[in-house]
């Protein structure tokens, strides 16, 4: 009998699939599009149109190594060091359309949702130029208020009317409704799944491994509205809780020491060395406010809920939302501190992130480090000055274990 | 006679044309605006070619320091003059690639010589002479050796930041851990020449490529600066004089 | 002549003293100020309540406090209004307007909350999704919000006709910019780069039934005159702003007359004329909805390269003067895209980084210079 899959194995062929079926699809002159990672997969699943994610694709080549060659096509075309490195990963990628990390096919519509920053605007128009494409925007207003205001769902569901329209024309496809509902339906329950095995990183010790959650991160971008998606957020939630049973910590050769969090996304070219960094310390990474932010969970059928949704996560809130929702995690996931990655591509996290870091440490006690990295960009990131706050930081946890005691 | 003053921030440098376009006598001196650096280029040059200040017909200033300089007749930018320069002495040069100790300057040429487009770097230590200065005093050496050592590299060892700061403690790290000097002496010229050749892909490299500017004299760094853009680098003669020769020659039109 | 002159020179004294320009407006028509961000706000709203619009385009203070909330990528403009907001200098506003444009104004807003608490603050979203239905009805919703908010710190309710009669003046001001900057393409001497900035710029600072006169006033002395003979070279600009100051006068330093622009806050404010809507509300939102070639407004045709191409050839212009706002992530992505398009069009590009505050402008006369030798 063939062993029963590993969600990793999972994840691994689910990513490849979805690679092939959109090569596959461009090939067989279907329409391919690209889209940003928190948009409205829902309408493009009920129309069956072939999606990439150019955010999984620029932090796939950051991650092999290979960013710099994209970056130094772009930045040859004029496009300043000052930008978001995925947009110039992603532009160079454009013109070299090679790579060993693998190759998306172009595209020939864009979706665009700015709730997670309004650079993407500015980046897919870009490509909407170059190819000359249609570019659907789905513009979620920034939520200064707590909560999202009703104004706001009303004019965010009017943009879903009319994109369901922009796609029919574009597709040539009628927009089935009893289809939609169904995928809202495996979406909302994937978005379920990925908080319960994010959660289950509560356990002391955690079964989660440091960085494992941004690997799980590029499916629940692309596999949401999949029943496959769904499965393997089970799966991964089920290996996770037997992992709790036993009692295993994230090593296998190490006790889980400090508990973190980690803010912002990931420093791709430097993931091996920043990881080592945290183990030699006996720090695991517990939880990030990645997990709440793709909580796209919503009633069946509840268009405006799925508006609300859509517009809800961290970055697309206020400042008090966002401190609360730290906080929260702190408290939950018994954090010992937290590491604020400076990253020079994301000025929507990096002009909070100091007054964040106060707030947070005014109501939970608990100290932090900020350290400058990017997320593509290979050259902004010193393993020196990434050591050196770490090691402060281990300092300052370590006193306040001390002092617990 | 025509005279060339090219002050820079921290040299000044002279030359004297005939009216055949005959250089006469050239001056550099290692102090630049601000200071008697001028005056003594200018002494200097007067001096080895057997004149005196009042056979000069004409007298063109430029460089950072021209603005204040008030015993010219005219002040051009160095753009201009170190377009003109490099034509003079390469008549096929279709891109130049200045790097001096504070800035760098690309500058693309037209068939006719004239400035067709132009791209700089003045903010910024990275991509500079004073990069490669920090360099030097981390592995205790002066430039000259720096180029040496370079050239006895025996394996790739990148400095991957772009920032002079990083770099330095990234280096200092690396030392720390047993890198050998150099192979740290080789990623800073690779350093450099990366910073160069993005600086000129924004204005696209054309061949007939030739360098000037204090840099050009390292032969470690002209060599993987061609590398790194794919194309032979020539270096000028009198590569340091290239603007003050440019000042002149618009001295000697005017 | 003389009194042109002295026409002119009332503008640009006003231009060049804001606060006492704005203390003297609030002074004469007893009203108070309500401080705008960049880069669209209902201006015609704030009027119309019975508040004096003041644009908080940065300024020239060293940053010291804006350090405790921003890194120093950080554009100038957000961090000169940060420094300055910190340091109390708007704390005689009744109010301030933030609006969300890019990801960095975002984040002011929500620091702002904590950073300057003395000031009232209305934060605004406009849509970016402007010229479908839904845009529009939002923004007209958020007008109507903010309408609120202004008359309960007025104390007064905002009357139809009061609303009408504002917009109707600032349709008038447009106007009266528009006739002004095409007049200005002939007087290039009298009216030269730095004049022609600074009174666009005096009415940030003025009440607009008082400027709009003054300024037809100038117009009209101004058509007198005969066009001017110009030796030195005309070009276009385009950017967020034509700053800093020394900027300007290197222009006319080195004989560089601005023919038209296509600045953040300057042209893109007037350009367009109201041409549709019913209500004063939904006037006010087609306009944003009709504004094209604008880099913090949607557009995905990027229509800019386009409009720059046209301006530079209307105005017989010799180039483009690009005034890159450093760190500004909208003007930095639209630029390659222009770029192409002028090149294709062979028009020649001077390419300027700019902070509001440099203290060096050596670096900036040296590439000047160096352009306008390479125009020959």
């Amino acid at each position: 009998m063939e062993p029963k899959k590993t969600s990793k194995d999972l994840l691994s062929d689910l990513l490849t699939k979805h690679y092939e079926e959109a090569a596959e699809a461009k090939k067989n002159g279907e329409i391919v599009a690209w889209s940003t990672s928190i948009a409205p997969q829902e309408l493009l699943e009920t129309l069956d149109i072939k999606v990439v994610y150019p955010e999984n694709h620029s932090a796939a080549i950051g991650a092999r190594k290979c960013a710099q060659e994209f970056i130094d096509q772009a930045e040859g075309d004029s496009y300043s060091n000052d930008l978001c490195s995925y947009a110039r990963v992603n532009v160079g990628y454009m013109t070299i359309q090679e790579s060993v990390a693998g190759n998306i096919p172009l595209p020939d519509v864009l979706f665009c949702c700015n709730n997670i920053c309004n650079t993407v605007i500015k980046w897919y128009e870009n490509i909407a130029k170059e190819l000359n494409i249609p570019m659907i925007l789905f513009d979620m207003p920034f939520n200064h208020e707590y909560e999202v205001s009703e104004n706001n769902v009303r004019y965010i569901r009017g943009q879903f009317e009319s994109a369901i329209k922009q796609l029919e024309g574009i597709s040539g496809k009628k927009f089935d409704r009893d289809r939609f509902k169904k995928v809202m339906g495996i979406s909302s329950e994937t978005a379920k799944w990925w908080k319960k095995s994010t959660s289950l990183a509560i356990a002391k010790p955690s079964p989660l491994n440091g960085f494992d959650m941004f690997n799980y991160m590029a499916t629940i971008v692309c596999m949401r509205g999949k029943q496959e998606g769904l499965d393997l957020f089970k799966l991964w939630a089920e290996e996770l809780q037997e992992k709790i049973d036993r009692k295993e910590g994230p090593w296998k050769d190490q006790e889980e020491k400090y508990r973190i969090m980690w803010d912002g996304i990931a420093c791709w070219p430097h993931l091996g060395n920043t990881y080592k960094v945290l183990k030699k310390y006996g720090i695991n990474m517990v939880t990030s406010t990645y997990p709440d932010s793709w909580k796209i969970v919503y009633e069946n059928d509840d268009l405006d809920g799925m508006a609300r949704a859509y517009s809800s996560n961290y970055v697309n809130r206020n400042l008090d939302f966002g401190t609360d929702n730290i906080v929260n995690l702190v408290n939950d996931f018994s954090l010992d501190g937290i590491v604020f990655h400076s990253n020079r591509s994301c000025k929507l996290m990096d002009f909070r992130q100091y007054e964040v870091q106060r707030k947070v440490q005014a109501r939970t006690g608990i100290p932090s480090v900020i350290f400058d990295g990017d997320q593509t960009d290979p050259r902004a990131f010193s393993l020196a000055q990434y050591e050196t706050r770490i090691q402060a930081l281990v300092e300052m946890m370590e006193q306040n274990k001390r002092k617990d005691a | 006679m025509f005279l060339g003053v090219d002050i820079g921030s921290s040299s000044s440098k002279a030359v004297i044309l005939n009216n055949q376009r005959e250089v006469l006598s050239t001056a550099v001196i290692n102090t630049g605006t601000g200071t008697r650096g001028p005056e003594k280029a200018v002494a200097t040059a007067l001096e080895q070619a057997e004149l005196i200040t009042s056979d000069i017909e004409y007298t063109v200033v430029t460089g950072y320091g021209r603005i204040t300089y008030d015993k010219a007749d005219r002040q051009i930018t160095e753009i201009s003059c170190h377009g003109r320069g490099a034509f003079f002495l390469a008549p096929q040069a279709k891109t130049i690639i200045d790097i001096g100790g504070q800035d760098a300057k690309i500058i693309r040429l037209d068939n006719n010589g004239r400035i067709e487009n132009f791209v700089m770097n003045e903010k910024c230590a990275a991509g500079t002479g004073r990069f490669l200065e920090v360099m030097a005093r981390i592995l205790d050496c002066g430039i000259g050796e720096l180029s040496d050592l370079s050239l006895r590299t025996t394996k790739e060892l990148a400095i991957s930041s772009t920032c002079t700061v990083f770099a330095e403690s990234e280096v200092i790290s690396q030392l720390a851990a047993g890198a050998a000097k150099e192979d740290v002496a080789q990623g800073a010229h690779r350093s450099v020449a990366n910073r160069i050749a993005g600086l000129a892909a924004r204005i696209g490299v054309r061949q007939k490529v030739v360098m000037t500017g204090g840099v050009a004299l390292n032969a470690s760094m002209v060599a993987c600066l061609a590398q790194e853009i794919g194309h032979e680098i020539t270096v000028l003669p009198m590569s340091q004089v290239v603007g003050a020769l440019g000042a002149a020659l618009y001295a000697v039109e005017s | 002549m003389k009194h042109l002159l002295s026409l002119i020179a009332e503008l640009e004294t006003a231009a060049l003293n804001p606060i006492k320009t704005l203390k003297k407006t609030m002074d004469t028509s007893k009203k108070s100020a309500v401080g705008c961000f960049p880069y669209y706000t209902p201006d015609e709203l704030v009027y119309a309540a019975g508040f004096i619009p003041v644009g908080l385009w940065g300024g020239q203070t060293d940053i010291k406090l804006a350090d405790t909330y921003l890194q120093s990528f950080c554009c100038s403009i957000m961090r000169e209004n940060m420094e300055q907001g910190m340091r109390g200098q708007y704390d005689f506003l009744s109010a301030i307007i933030i609006p969300t444009y890019c990801d960095t104004l975002k984040c002011i807003c929500e620091n702002w909350k904590v950073a300057v608490p003395q000031v009232p603050l209305i934060p605004m979203v406009y849509p970016q999704n402007r010229k479908i239905q839904a845009g529009i009805d939002y923004l007209v919703s958020e007008y109507k919000r903010v309408q609120e908010i202004l008359e309960d710190l007025s104390g007064e309710k905002v009357t139809e006709e009061s609303l009408a009669s504002s917009f109707a003046l600032y349709e008038e001001y447009r106007k009266a910019m528009r006739e002004f900057t095409a007049m200005a393409v002939h007087y290039p001497i009298t009216i030269n780069a730095k004049t022609r900035q600074l009174i666009i710029k005096a009415a940030y600072f003025m009440d607009k039934k008082d400027y709009v006169p003054q300024l037809q006033e100038l117009c009209r002395s101004l058509s007198a005159l005969p066009y001017e003979k110009f030796a030195g070279k005309k070009v276009v600009m385009t950017g967020i702003m034509a700053e800093p100051a020394g900027l300007l006068d290197i222009f006319v330093q080195n004989n560089v007359a601005v023919a038209a622009d296509d600045l953040a806050d300057s042209s893109r404010q007037f350009r367009l004329e109201s041409s549709r809507g019913n209500t004063v509300y939904e006037k006010m939102a087609c306009r944003i909805a009709d504004q094209c070639g604008c880099s913090l407004l949607f557009d995905a045709e990027k229509e800019r390269g386009q409009l720059l191409v046209d301006l530079v050839k209307d105005t017989g212009s010799d180039g483009i003067v690009v005034a890159m706002m450093k760190f500004c992530d909208p003007e930095e992505f639209d630029y390659p895209i222009y770029k192409k398009e002028l090149e294709a069009a062979n028009i020649p590009i001077l390419y300027l980084e700019i902070e509001q505050k440099m203290d060096s402008l050596e670096q900036i006369r040296t590439r000047v210079q160096s352009f306008i030798e390479m125009l020959g």
